[in-house]
């Protein structure tokens, strides 16, 4: 996989109403959610042992990781803003589940723009849905964006008024 | 009909001491983290250009929040309730902050959360955490009644610089037997 880090989004080419490019994972198996559970050496059994989940805590199978789809929200803002950008502000709740065999797409709209001294802030709705369109994970996030012909946004990054 | 016991509210407020992770930011952690998330951006690898202005090779933005493992010399829960057809192998305990005991037997899922980020932890560097309880409440939904624990929690470097800023949910279901 490579990053094409020569793109740099402008506050100036963002508007309400944006759809980003998405981000799409899965379908996703239970190596996936192996493999990240080992990374965090999370053992929750819900993530890897199906009669658990199923007999002891009455899933419907074993379950995605909050942590691990709450990566992938990071990565979809981190991609758009660029490298002279910042992911600000992250929310996002986890309302339903996600199972083995599903494919994610992780998506972001613009809802708000903010002109600030030094550099923009842009708000969005994001989420992820699954293959039938179901909503997991709706959230909202803030980026600090930086004007054609200014400076990056500072960092380390220090809030700012709006 | 009410599922939280009136003890649980007894930890709202309750901080954690500094916990300081047990390793350092790790690069073939962050190899691990970026490769199962799918995010194998050079910024976490390698010192290029495009992580010049982080001073080098970086960990992933939520990367310190995962990086308070259990350190040599402690309680292995998973050894410690092998024995128990009950237990789910949760991490129960964030950061620092004790069980909340009267909630031990509900499992646990993850909520969501609110954070925001301030800088990225570099290869190397030290990652501590300072965390409390800011409210335990319950909800009723159509799946029946939940308990939200909500934490904040803040990350930051050995040298006391903020990375990162967590308001997190956590919530303990009452299984149906």
């Amino acid at each position: 996989m490579t990053i094409d880090t020569s793109k740099q989004l402008y506050f100036e080419d963002v508007s309400v109403g944006m759809d980003l490019p998405s981000l799409t994972k899965g379908p996703m198996t239970t190596a996936h959610i192996m493999r990240w559970s080992a990374t965090m050496e999370n053992w929750h059994k819900i993530h890897y042992d199906t009669p658990f989940a199923i007999n002891h805590d009455k899933l419907p199978g074993v379950l995605l990781n909050g942590s691990f789809k709450q990566q992938w929200l990071a990565q979809l803002l981190k991609d758009w803003v660029g490298l002279n950008g910042w992911v600000w502000k992250l929310n996002y709740q986890f309302r339903a589940m996600n199972l083995v065999g599903e494919t994610l797409t992780i998506w972001g709209k613009v809802t708000a723009l903010h002109k600030g001294p030094g550099f923009g802030v842009v708000e969005l709705d994001i989420g992820i849905v699954n293959q039938e369109g179901k909503e997991s994970t709706p959230g909202k996030a803030s980026v600090a964006v930086p004007y054609k012909n200014g400076t990056p946004v500072p960092y380390p990054f220090v809030p700012p008024k709006l | 009909m009410s599922v939280l016991p009136e003890a649980a509210l007894k930890y709202v407020g309750v901080e954690s001491e500094i916990e300081i992770a047990i390793d350092p930011v790790e690069r073939g952690q962050v190899r691990r983290h970026a490769q199962a998330i799918g995010d194998e951006d050079p910024i976490y690898w390698k010192a290029c250009d495009a992580n010049k202005r982080y001073g080098g090779p970086v960990a992933q933005p939520f990367f310190p929040i995962h990086m308070f493992r259990r350190a040599y010399g402690t309680e292995d829960p998973v050894e410690a309730n092998a024995a128990d057809p009950d237990y789910d192998g949760a991490l129960k305990v964030r950061g620092g902050l004790p069980e909340i005991e009267p909630l031990t037997h509900m499992p646990v899922m993850n909520g969501g959360s609110e954070i925001e980020f301030f800088r990225l932890a570099k290869h190397g560097e030290t990652v501590k955490l300072k965390a409390r309880y800011a409210s335990i409440t319950e909800k009723e939904t159509s799946k029946g009644t939940i308990i939200l624990v909500v934490s904040e929690t803040d990350y930051l470097t050995g040298d006391g610089e903020l990375l990162a800023r967590q308001r997190h949910t956590r919530i303990r279901r009452p299984v149906k037997k």
